[in-house]
């Protein structure tokens, strides 16, 4: 399989208070890195130094070999990297059209429609009008509209309707299976669990479980949520 | 209302919308509290002057005056502005220093005496019954076509699309592949060159010297008080207000209480509402 991101040894957070240790993982072409862990464990910090808001203190983070350290966020996008992040996800002022016409897409987003049809019904709507939820929806369909290779998704499910955590679900299956590369932080683990190949679970800023989605037990993500 | 009068009105409101836009751009959109504004529309006003003084045909004014705003302005936002972005009272001061600069730089150039310049199109027009200048007609029509494309510009083009984005939501724009810094370069030294437009088109009309931009930046940001910031449509009421009470009042009684009255609306839109009358990101 082609390894799409490496995250190589990194250690990293708020200039130079750190809050995540030497994280290591890669993502390859066609799977979901699912990372997970309670509030403040870093899965936030880790989104954002792979996106570039964050530069990391040390390690390397490289996207198909090629180094992303220096990279400013905006060439991060370019290269390939998509993000989705927790809050202000979405440009409250602009309306959904120009929420999802801003970058340079792969694709329309007429597809993702027909799962979440209140996008299409509020597409002259500013974004910032809209509830919690459907921001979350339209910044995630903008997350995979975009023409990335590796997407970032910060908790995407939060405050998302059932329903909709599934047709997401679905999306992010597809999108993998088209080759692309997901790294999803997630707090709700029927979700993560659903679409992750690969687990990895953050306990302050460190590693404590990474293992394949499918050996890792009910057990074993519950005593690291309760850690 | 006398047809001058109404004439003078629509020239007053038209030029001082003008020469606000730069300071609604730079102000509006990047958060600079940009106290040299005036400075650029000065500059812009000596363009006339460099190429008459240095024999050169009176069509290259419009190049050389956005050469040399655009110059000053790419200088002046590679070396300081680009580190007070969103900085609102760090850049209040920083830019004061440079309009001083500025000034003292074109008294050494050109001297403190004031310099007049000639207009490009001579003669009179017969307009609602009376015959007014020929050059200031010219000009309001120019501005309101320019504002007219602007607003049409702004409403459908990606830039503008993009820099609404960016001053919205910064990080995230730069998370969809927008080059922040870049665009904020960009709005800046667009926002300096308007003014500095509007400084070569108001040339003929008034006494070129080093002082000039003060009493601009002063009424530019009097309507952007009045008006709101953000919006095109927020400049012209500003615009409208200010120029509209400084002209009736100072043909009624004098220009001491047309400025009188500017000063006061202006202190009370602070007082009473501060965001203006249309205050809008879009």
């Amino acid at each position: 399989m082609t390894v799409l991101l490496e995250i190589d040894d990194l250690t990293g957070g708020y200039r130079d208070t750190n809050v995540l240790y030497n994280i290591s993982a890669r993502i390859e072409a066609g799977s979901v890195l699912g990372v997970f862990g309670k509030n403040g464990v870093g899965k936030t910090t880790l989104a954002r130094l792979v996106q570039g808001s964050l530069v990391a203190n040390t390690g390397d983070i490289r996207l198909q070999g090629r180094s992303l350290h220096a990279l400013p966020a905006h060439a991060r996008r370019r290269l390939g990297i998509g993000y989705m992040p927790q809050t202000s996800m979405v440009f409250d002022d602009l309306t959904v059209r120009e929420n999802l016409s801003l970058g340079s897409n792969r694709e329309e987003p007429d597809r993702y429609f027909r799962r979440f049809p209140r996008l299409a019904e509020r597409l002259d709507q500013p974004a910032g009008t809209m509830s919690g939820g459907e921001r979350k929806i339209l910044a995630f369909v903008r997350a995979m509209i975009e023409d990335t290779r590796v997407i970032v998704l910060d908790e995407p499910s939060e405050g998302v309707q059932p329903e909709n955590i599934d047709h997401m679900a679905e999306c992010l299956k597809e999108r993998a299976a088209a080759g692309g590369g997901i790294l999803l932080c997630e707090q709700n683990l029927s979700f993560l669990t659903r679409v992750s190949s690969w687990c990895l679970g953050l306990d302050a800023g460190t590693v404590v479980l990474d293992k394949a989605a499918e050996d890792v037990s009910a057990a074993e993500l519950r005593s690291i949520l309760s850690l | 209302m006398s047809s001058v009068l109404l004439l003078n009105l629509a020239w007053q409101i038209s030029t001082l919308a003008l020469v606000a836009l730069g300071l609604a751009i730079v102000f509006g959109k990047l958060r600079i509290m940009n106290m040299a504004h005036g400075e650029f529309v000065m500059i812009g006003a000596y363009a006339p002057v460099i190429t008459s003084s240095l024999g050169l045909p009176g069509w290259l004014q419009v190049p050389v005056c956005l050469l040399s705003v655009g110059l000053v302005a790419f200088v002046l936002e590679r070396t300081i502005i680009r580190h007070l972005y969103g900085r609102m009272f760090d850049s209040l001061l920083a830019t004061w220093g440079i309009a001083i600069l500025l000034r003292e730089t074109v008294e050494l150039l050109f001297g403190r005496g004031y310099q007049s310049v000639t207009p490009p199109i001579s003669g009179t027009l017969s307009l609602l019954g009376t015959e007014y200048p020929a050059y200031r007609i010219a000009v309001i029509a120019g501005i309101v076509l320019g504002f007219g494309a602007l607003a049409w510009w702004n409403a459908r083009s990606k830039v503008a699309t993009r820099i609404k984005a960016m001053v919205g939501n910064p990080d995230l724009a730069e998370a969809v592949g927008i080059n922040t810094a870049r665009l904020s370069a960009g709005a800046f030294i667009f926002g300096c060159c308007t003014a500095g437009l509007a400084g070569l088109i108001l040339a003929p009309t008034i006494r070129i010297e080093p002082m000039m931009g003060l009493d601009y930046l002063i009424r530019s940001f009097f309507a952007l008080v009045v008006g709101g910031l953000g919006s095109l449509e927020g400049l012209g009421i500003g615009a409208g207000i200010i120029a509209g009470t400084q002209s009736v009042l100072g043909a009624l009684a004098n220009q001491t209480y047309g400025y009188l009255a500017v000063l006061t609306l202006s202190i009370l839109f602070l007082w009473l509402k501060p965001d203006g009358i249309r205050s809008s990101t879009r």
